[in-house]
């Protein structure tokens, strides 16, 4: 699904380049679990926004899906967007000024999913992550967790073949991030959704089945887990 | 999709409803400025424009070596439309400007003026008395009222017949006939109250009777200029056969004047409306534009807020146009609401507007345009105001904005700051002029202007009383009512008009100076201090006959270090100079007094008609009331009707412009400054938001508050010092030029540019630290923590 070939990714100053990636490479099958690991100012967080494109590598190749991406007009991004990859990021990032259900409607919205479809979609998303009854309240009357499974059914209301995840449970307590976690090996391994996460816990990495370990740019470890 | 950005849009705009409020208050208010001087420049601009003619109808005026008029003369009419095809229609008008009572036993009514126009005039333009117009027989007239006048002449009337009407006053015994009312059109260039209609004007007049206006009107398609060199051609031809060798007319050619000039900008007259009309639409403009951009930065001011939307948004697959459209539409909301406030407010500073310059708009009938132009106006400040906003918000990055820790670019930053400066340029050059305007304006109303106009009142009267003999026995009578004080006639009330000029000579040094022809107990009526002599006596028998009085500034003129004694001579008589007044200033300050010689006896002067009447002030009422009723038995040539202005209020109508600019002025200072302000408000709101975690920092290391409150204060504080700078030069440029309009004026005072500094550097540091004080006392710990 995702191969990249000697992604570098440095910003000159003054003449001197602080490089924050150097010569990654590696290979995402379908249906992998990808868990980025890494001390702070390693890189992780960089690595995710190349591979979902928020940021441009400054050199190396990336094919998403068979297509070389790293040169892609917003336009063809943005359809990529639409029909194949869904965020989540650590401050959940729902938009305040609308209800739970409008924050899940938005992106079949933009995928201009008909109207029937759309409603039968995020009554199904509501009702598997059990927030039915939060449909029509605001992000800021909800609790951390059940902000972060909003933002997971919003990511998931498009039917994403890959779901990019900036430490998800980076600002929850543990038994909410367990749950999450829970839900994304689920999602996984029932839906074979391809899962990548950026996390600083081992114990989260572990629900995944493989380990990117970085280090100052630098991939230093591939791990398989379980 | 639409519903649903619909919905947010009026979220976002409830939840932030200071800013909105302040948002579409002040675009609706800059909106409604601009509504009122567009009606007023649709009114301006469209006198005689229902006429379906209006493009095809010119005035024919006549140019002399320094002057321009439109007093042609009668015979020119018959010979355009003898000679030339592709004139279809000319008419001739004629109008006189004098009081003429109408009476019947119902009511009175009194004619400032009226218009004698032949029927193709009538025709041209579209006069239409109310029930039809026949065309005149032979040399009849047709008087016409205006309904107002024929209601209160005929409050009975009913049917459509001719009444008779009497005229002018019982004793003379004259009357005439009325045929019926007519619609006068305030929205046209022919203004009358009271219409002669006849078959043809100034029959038997030839090229020297230069008393009538001609206009005419020209087949489609008409080349003016070419028309017009041979209409000069012709008139120059008639000329030389009729007047012969008088070659005081050969220097003077023919000119056209279309109609849609005649009210803005007439060849023949001042163009003064135009250039308010210009000078209050740039205004009009200025300030919309202002408030539009003052608008976008008051949206983008709140980036902050909506930058993790778009983000989000964007990686959920938005693309940038969709953001933008959202962003439009959220605006548009905004002005649609502006503009409906701003309806509302136009219509509620109507009424002063209209007292203010004097017309009577509104805003719907007035202008059915308006309905078209308001909904364009509504695009356009939608895109001026939306389009920044719209890029620069849908543009944000999601990588950089969803990281957590954005803040607002520092991009655009010069722009914003250029902008503010200008906004407060423009604030501080109208409150420096308003405040320069009200000390001239002040210094006109306490200045001594050499007479004391109070309790003085003016009688119309058309009796003509030049000889002091005549008068006398009118003032004993006037005099036994009690409470008057004086009494005089003369035939030029210090109420700003020009007097006649004349040369005199003295000492066989000829000068052209003004006259004024008075009675006895004149300078006494008006308070006017004597210099040196005396004023004129009935002790003295020859002062009816050859007795002068100058003024200083006619001494001055001829240089007369001993002017008692001495002998003028104008006119053809020879004057002895009895005594010497102070200069007062009857025309106002803006022209300076003008050399003026005072006698009993003028040959060369108009007819004295105007009374002057000084009352004591405590018995003012009942004075007028006596007046009132043994008018007739005082003055018996014109006693029907006892009609009385008062002389400050004359006076004071020469004040009116300047108070007029005044107004204008007060209007623009306020709503600059208010946007000014608003724009501060938001400035100063982006920059304290964009600097929260440098102020927590700083606090943190043990900064007062009031020491932060300075470093905030300080950017504004010079941007404002600057504003200052820049439009003080500009501002005593133009005073200084509005004072040179003023024979009498202030110095330029030096008050008014320090108090608008003082004002602006208040109201920013108070707009400043309004928004400042949020950022100061919020707790370090909360800007810290994230991350």
């Amino acid at each position: 699904m995702i191969e990249i070939k000697n992604i570098e990714k440095y910003y000159a100053s003054k003449g001197v380049k602080h490089y924050v990636l150097r010569h990654v490479t590696t290979s995402i099958k379908k249906g992998e679990f990808v868990s980025i690991m890494g001390p702070s100012g390693a890189g992780k967080s960089t690595l995710l926004n190349i591979l979902g494109m928020l940021e441009e590598s400054t050199y190396g190749q990336y094919e998403f899906m068979g297509e070389d991406v790293t040169t892609l007009s917003e336009r063809k991004r943005i359809e990529l967007y639409r029909n194949h990859i869904g965020f989540v990021f650590q401050a959940y990032h729902l938009i305040d000024e609308m209800t739970v259900y409008e924050n899940i409607e938005a992106p079949l919205l933009y995928k201009k999913i008909g109207n029937s479809e759309r409603k039968s979609r995020i009554a199904d998303l509501l009702d598997r992550f059990n927030i039915v009854a939060k449909k029509d309240l605001f992000p800021n009357q909800l609790s951390g967790g059940q902000q972060q499974l909003v933002g997971i059914a919003r990511a998931l209301a498009a039917q994403p073949s890959l779901i990019l995840a900036d430490e998800p449970t980076g600002n929850l307590q543990s038994v909410q991030a367990e749950e999450i976690m829970e839900l994304f090996r689920k999602l996984n391994k029932e839906e074979g959704i391809t899962i990548i996460q950026v996390t600083h816990a081992e114990k989260n990495a572990q629900y995944g089945n493989r380990i990117l370990h970085i280090a100052d740019g630098v991939v230093k470890d591939d791990v398989q887990v379980g | 999709m639409f519903k649903l950005n619909l919905k947010i849009a009026l979220r976002n705009l409830w939840r932030n409803r200071g800013i909105t409020f302040i948002n579409i208050g002040g675009l609706s208010i800059a909106l409604a400025a601009f509504i009122l001087v567009m009606i007023y420049a649709a009114y301006e601009t469209g006198f005689d424009k229902s006429n379906p003619n209006y493009d095809r109808i010119y005035q024919v005026g006549r140019s002399m070596q320094d002057l321009k008029t439109n007093y042609t003369p009668p015979p020119l009419a018959q010979a355009i439309k003898d000679n030339f095809p592709e004139v279809e229609a000319v008419g001739k008008m004629k109008s006189g400007a004098f009081e003429l009572p109408l009476f019947t036993n119902e009511g009175t009514v009194f004619t400032q003026n009226f218009l004698m126009a032949d029927y193709s005039a009538t025709q041209m333009f579209k006069i239409k008395p109310d029930y039809g117009l026949e065309k005149p027989k032979g040399e009849s007239v047709s008087l016409f009222l205006p309904r107002a006048y024929m209601q209160t002449l005929f409050p009975h009337k009913k049917d459509n017949k001719p009444e008779l009407v009497g005229l002018a006053s019982k004793s003379a015994g004259q009357s005439g006939e009325v045929i019926g009312s007519v619609f006068v059109d305030p929205h046209s260039n022919i203004s009358f109250d009271a219409l002669y209609i006849s078959n043809d004007l100034g029959k038997g007049e030839d090229y020297g009777f230069n008393n009538y206006q001609t206009y005419i009107q020209v087949k489609k398609g008409t080349d003016i200029y070419n028309l017009e060199q041979k209409i000069n051609k012709l008139y120059q031809t008639e000329l030389a056969k009729n007047s012969g060798n008088d070659d005081r007319f050969k220097s003077t050619t023919i000119f056209l004047d279309p109609l849609k000039n005649l009210h803005l900008k007439p060849k023949t007259g001042s163009d003064a409306n135009y250039k308010v009309l210009i000078s209050v639409s740039v205004l009009g403009f200025l300030i919309l534009i202002i408030a539009c951009i003052n608008f976008t930065n008051l949206s983008i001011a709140q980036a902050a807020k909506r930058a993790k939307e778009v983000g989000v948004k964007k990686v959920m697959g938005a693309y940038r146009v969709q953001l933008a459209i959202q962003f439009l539409t959220e605006i548009l909301i905004q002005c649609i609401a502006a503009t409906v406030l701003s309806l509302i407010f136009a219509e509620l500073v109507l009424p002063g507007f209209n007292s203010l310059f004097l017309v009577n708009l509104t805003i719907w009938q007035s202008n059915s345009s308006l309905i078209w132009q308001l909904p364009l106006i509504l695009f356009f400040i939608t895109l001026i105001a939306g389009i920044y906003p719209a890029m620069v918000l849908s543009g944000f990055k999601p990588a950089a904005v969803l990281k957590g820790n954005f803040q607002t670019s520092k991009q655009s930053y010069w722009l914003r700051n250029s902008l503010l400066v200008i906004q407060f340029s423009i604030a501080v050059i109208f409150i420096t002029g308003l405040l320069i305007i009200n000390s001239q304006l002040k210094y006109m109303r306490t200045q001594d202007v050499g007479f004391k106009a109070d309790q003085v009142i003016y009688v119309k009267n058309i009796a003509l009383f030049s000889d002091p003999a005549i008068f006398e026995p009118i003032r004993e009578k006037i005099m036994k009512i009690s409470g008057v004080k004086s009494v005089t006639v003369t035939n030029s009330i210090p109420d700003g008009s020009k007097l006649g000029t004349n040369t005199y000579a003295v000492d066989a040094k000829k000068e052209l100076i003004s006259f004024l022809d008075v009675d006895f107990d004149y300078f006494e009526t008006l308070n006017i201090k004597l210099k040196e002599g005396r004023p004129f006596s009935k002790e003295f028998k020859t002062d009816a006959v050859n007795s002068a009085i100058l003024n200083e500034s006619a001494t001055a003129k001829y240089g007369l270090t001993n002017p008692l004694g001495k002998t003028i001579r104008g006119c053809d008589m020879d004057y002895k100079i009895v005594g010497i007044i102070k200069d007062f200033k009857a025309q106002g300050f803006e022209k300076a007094v003008e050399p003026t010689i005072y006698t009993l006896k003028n040959p060369c002067g108009n007819p004295k008609t105007m009374i002057m009447i000084k009352i004591e002030e405590s018995k003012m009422s009942e004075t007028l009331a006596s007046l009132k009723n043994q008018w007739l038995n005082i003055n018996p040539k014109d006693g029907d009707n006892f009609r009385y202005q008062f002389l400050d209020q004359l006076y004071g109508k020469l004040f009116q412009k300047q108070e007029q600019l005044q107004s204008v002025f007060f209007a623009a200072a306020i709503l600059t400054i208010f946007i000014a302000i608003l724009g501060l408000f938001a400035f100063a709101k982006y920059i304290t938001n964009g600097r929260i975690k440098e102020i927590a920092v700083r606090k943190i290391l043990g900064a007062s508050d009031l020491q932060i409150m300075k470093l905030i204060n300080t950017s504004f504080f010079t941007m404002v010092i600057l504003a200052n700078l820049i439009s003080w030069p500009v501002a005593y440029i133009l005073t200084k030029k509005w004072l040179g309009t003023f024979a009498y004026r202030i110095e330029m005072p030096v008050l008014p540019f320090i108090i608008s500094a003082l004002i602006t550097i208040l109201l920013t540091i108070i707009t400043v630290s309004l928004q400042a004080t949020k950022a100061v006392k919020a707790k370090p710990v909360d800007a810290l923590k994230y991350e």
